[in-house]
C-alpha cells in the first residue's frame, strides 16, 4: 500500500512536471471527450425522438385490432369499445384510447385526396402526436365533434382552410361506401410532414354514427396503449395478449421493425463511433506517452538501477498513463455536459424536414444525456487509458538498468 | 557470515571458551565482499565481438576504498556494473556478500540491488520531482521500511553529509556537489555491504571533488563502508586504498590484490 501511494505521488508529480506538454495532451483529450459525449448525446436523442415518433404516432407502445385488420383495413374487422384494457399494478400504464382508423378519400372542389381518417376522443389523445397539434382555427370539441381536423400540408393541396366544407368517402361496416360533407374545424401543424399529409381527425362517436350499420354497435378499430416504461413493454404485450386473445395485441416493434431496427443500431453507433474518436486519439496518446518515456530513460533506468523491480516500473508507468486519461476524460466530460446544456433548446432541422423524416425523427433534434452513458464512456475511456499505456510500459520494462549509467 | 567448526561435536565447557575465541578471531579476519573469478564479457560491435572483460579475477575484502581506474574501453564500468548487476557477464562467476550474481535471474538482482547495494552515479540521477529528503525516502519506501522510521533514517543521513538544512529543496535547486551528496545519502540510507561509485566526481570542479571523496573516505574510515568506484581521476585513485588499474579487459596492476 505504501509502495502504491509512492508511486501514485510520483506519477502525479511526473504528470505536473511535464505541464506544457500534458496541457496539449489533457486538452486532446477533452476535446475527444467532450465532442464525442456531444455527438453520441444528439445519437441517444435522435434515438429517443425516433423512438417517440414511433410510440406517439398513433401506434403507441402496444396495439389491438382485430385480426386481418392490418392486411384489409374495414370497419368489417371492428370489435367493440366495450373492450376494457386493464394491466397488473406492476406495469404503469400513461394512457389508452379507442379509435377508428381507416383509409379514406377527402375531396374538396379542387383537388381528391386518400388520407386516414381517424375516429378520436380528443381527451384520450394526449398519448399520442395530437396533443402537439398546433391547430389554427378549432380543435375537436369532443367525440361527438362532427367536424374534421386536417393537416397544414393537405388543406395546401385540398386548397381549402378552415370553415369550408370537404366530402370524405368512407366504407362502412355493410361493406357500402358512404360519403359525406365535413366543415374544416381546423388546420393542424405537426412537429412532423407526414401527418399534415396523410391524417384527417374527427369526433370518434360522430364517426361511429356515420358508419353504424347493421352490424357491432359503436365500432372501433384499434386500441392504443401507451406505457410509463418502455421497459414493461413485452410483459405488457403478453399480459393483454392473454386477456384478449380474439384480437391481435403488437408493440410497436413489430409494427414498424425498420425504426426498431435503427433504435437497436443506435446503441452499436454510438460505440463505434466512440471507438473511432477514441482510436484516433490512441495513436496520439500512445505516441506522446511513448516519448515521455523515452525522454526519461536514464531516470527508469536509475529506478531499475536501485531495484526497483519491473512490476512497480510498469505499475508507475500505468498509473502516469491513466492519470494524464482520467483528467482529460473528467475534463472532456464536463465539456459534453456544458455543450449539451447550451443545446438543451434542440437544433432545428426543420430545414431539412423531409430528410429527418425519412430517418424517422422530428424536426427538432435535442440531445439527451444519461447518467449510464457519462459513466459507460467515461469508464470505456479510462480503459482507453490502459490500452494506451501498454506501449509505452512495455517499452519502459524494455529499458536497462545500464541506462543509469549514461553520462 | 556464518562459520563452521569442523570436527565440534559435542562441546564441553572447557571446550566452548576456545571455540569462543576461535569465533572472535574469525571475525577479526576481513571477509571478501566482492569476488570475481574469471569473469569474462564480450559485446558485439557491428557484429565484431569486443572483449570488454577478459577473465578478470578480484576480491575485494570488507571496509575496502577501492578505485578501478583506467583509460576508456580499459573495462573498468564493464567490471563496476558487473559487480553491480546491472550488467550480465558472458563467463566467470561474480558473488557479491555471498550471493553468486550469475544464479540470479532480473527480478532477484533487482531484489539484491535494492537491499546490498548502494549505487553513486556520474550524472547523480535523482528524481527530479522529490524534493533530498524524498529522494533519500524513495529507496527505502522501495524496501517497505515503515513512514516514521524511514523518515527518521533519511534524515539523519541528510544531515551525516551536511545537508540537513537543505533537506526540502529538490534536485534542480542544488548544487552538482550538494546533488552527489544527496545521491550519496540516498546510496548509503539502506547501509548496503557494498557502495559502487561510477565516476562520482566527473562533473564537479575539484573543491567539490576533495570535499565528496573526503565524505567518501569518512564513510570507509568510520563506519567500515565497503567501496569500489570507477574513476580516471588521479585525485580519486589518491583518496582510495587500493587502486586496481585495467588495461584492455584485464586487471593490469593492483595495490593490495589478495586475490
Amino acid at each position: 500500500m505504501s509502495t502504491l501511494v509512492l508511486l501514485f505521488n510520483l506519477s502525479l508529480r511526473n504528470i505536473l512536471r511535464y505541464r506544457r506538454r500534458n496541457f496539449f495532451l489533457f486538452a486532446a483529450i477533452a476535446v475527444a471527450v467532450g465532442g464525442t459525449t456531444l455527438s453520441n448525446s444528439l445519437i441517444r436523442g435522435w434515438q429517443v425522438s425516433m423512438l417517440e415518433t414511433a410510440v406517439s404516432g398513433l401506434t403507441g407502445h402496444i396495439k389491438l385490432q382485430a385480426p386481418g385488420f392490418a392486411d384489409d383495413p374495414s370497419l368489417q374487422r371492428a370489435f367493440s369499445s366495450d373492450t376494457q384494457i386493464s394491466l397488473s399494478q406492476q406495469i404503469p400504464v400513461a394512457g389508452v384510447t379507442q379509435r377508428i382508423n381507416l383509409p379514406a378519400v377527402i375531396s374538396s372542389e379542387r383537388e381528391t385526396r386518400g388520407v386516414a381518417l381517424v375516429g378520436v376522443v380528443p381527451t384520450q389523445e394526449d398519448i399520442s402526436l395530437y396533443r402537439d397539434l398546433e391547430i389554427e382555427g378549432e380543435g375537436l370539441t369532443g367525440a361527438n365533434d362532427g367536424r374534421l381536423l386536417i393537416g397544414k400540408a393537405l388543406a395546401q393541396t385540398l386548397q381549402t382552410r378552415v370553415g369550408r366544407r370537404v366530402v370524405i368517402i368512407v366504407q362502412g361496416a355493410d361493406g357500402k361506401s358512404r360519403e359525406r360533407g365535413y366543415r374544416v374545424a381546423g388546420v393542424f401543424d405537426a412537429p412532423m410532414r407526414w401527418p399534415e399529409k396523410v391524417l384527417v381527425f374527427t369526433g370518434l362517436d360522430a364517426l361511429q354514427g356515420t358508419l353504424a350499420g347493421d352490424g357491432l354497435r359503436d365500432p372501433i378499430t384499434e386500441i392504443s396503449v401507451v406505457l410509463s416504461n418502455e421497459g414493461d413493454r413485452a410483459a405488457a404485450a403478453a399480459e393483454l395478449a392473454a386477456a384478449h386473445p380474439s384480437l391481435v395485441v403488437q408493440d410497436w416493434r413489430q409494427m414498424q421493425p425498420q425504426i426498431a431496427e435503427i433504435v437497436d443500431m443506435v446503441e452499436g453507433v454510438m460505440v463505434i463511433w466512440f471507438f473511432l474518436i477514441m482510436s484516433g486519439l490512441t495513436f496520439g496518446l500512445v505516441n506522446t506517452l511513448i516519448a515521455s518515456v523515452m525522454q526519461r530513460t536514464q531516470e527508469l533506468g536509475m529506478l531499475r538501477a536501485l531495484g526497483m523491480n519491473k512490476r512497480l516500473l510498469l505499475v508507475q508507468v500505468v498509473l502516469e498513463c491513466v492519470g494524464i486519461m482520467i483528467v482529460g476524460v473528467v475534463a472532456g466530460l464536463a465539456l459534453g455536459i456544458v455543450m449539451v446544456l447550451a443545446l438543451g433548446d434542440g437544433i432545428d432541422l426543420s430545414a431539412f424536414s423531409e430528410s429527418v423524416e425519412a430517418i424517422g425523427i422530428s424536426t427538432l433534434l435535442r440531445p439527451v444525456l444519461t447518467v449510464e452513458d457519462l459513466l459507460l464512456f467515461g469508464g470505456l475511456s479510462v480503459l482507453v487509458g490502459f490500452f494506451a499505456s501498454y506501449f509505452p510500459a512495455r517499452r519502459a520494462l524494455k529499458i536497462s538498468p545500464l541506462m543509469a549509467m549514461n553520462r | 557470515m556464518t562459520h563452521s567448526v569442523p570436527n565440534a561435536g559435542p562441546v564441553s565447557s572447557g571446550q566452548e571458551s576456545s571455540v569462543q575465541e576461535s569465533l572472535q578471531k574469525d571475525s577479526l579476519v576481513k571477509t571478501p565482499v566482492v569476488v570475481c573469478r574469471g569473469v569474462k564479457r564480450i559485446y558485439q560491435q557491428d557484429s565484431v565481438p569486443v572483449h570488454a572483460l577478459r577473465g578478470v579475477d578480484l576480491e575485494i575484502q570488507e571496509g575496502e576504498f577501492v578505485s578501478l581506474a583506467g583509460p576508456s574501453g580499459s573495462g573498468k564500468s564493464t567490471l563496476l556494473n558487473s559487480i553491480g548487476g546491472l550488467d550480465g557477464f558472458d563467463a566467470g562467476t561474480v558473488t557479491v556478500g555471498g550471493t553468486d550474481l550469475g544464479a540470479l535471474n532480473s527480478a532477484e538482482l533487482a531484489e539484491l540491488r535494492l537491499h546490498k547495494i548502494g549505487f553513486v552515479f556520474q550524472a547523480y540521477n535523482l528524481i527530479p520531482v522529490l524534493s533530498a529528503q524524498e529522494n533519500v525516502e524513495f529507496i527505502l519506501q522501495l524496501q517497505g521500511v515503515p513512514s516514521q522510521q524511514r523518515r527518521e533514517r533519511a534524515t539523519e543521513a541528510l544531515a551525516s553529509l551536511g545537508l540537513g538544512d537543505l533537506a526540502h529543496r529538490r534536485p534542480g535547486e542544488l548544487s552538482g556537489g550538494q546533488q552527489q551528496r544527496v545521491a550519496i545519502a540516498r546510496a548509503i540510507v539502506t547501509k548496503p555491504v557494498l557502495l559502487l561509485a561510477d565516476e562520482p566526481t566527473a562533473n564537479l570542479d575539484s573543491k567539490t571533488t576533495s570535499e565528496l571523496l573526503e565524505v567518501l573516505q569518512q564513510l570507509n574510515q568510520q563506519q567500515g563502508m565497503t567501496i569500489v568506484t570507477a574513476t580516471h581521476d588521479p585525485i580519486v585513485m589518491g583518496f582510495t586504498s587500493r587502486q586496481v588499474a585495467m588495461l584492455d579487459g584485464e586487471i593490469h596492476q593492483d595495490t593490495g590484490s589478495t586475490g
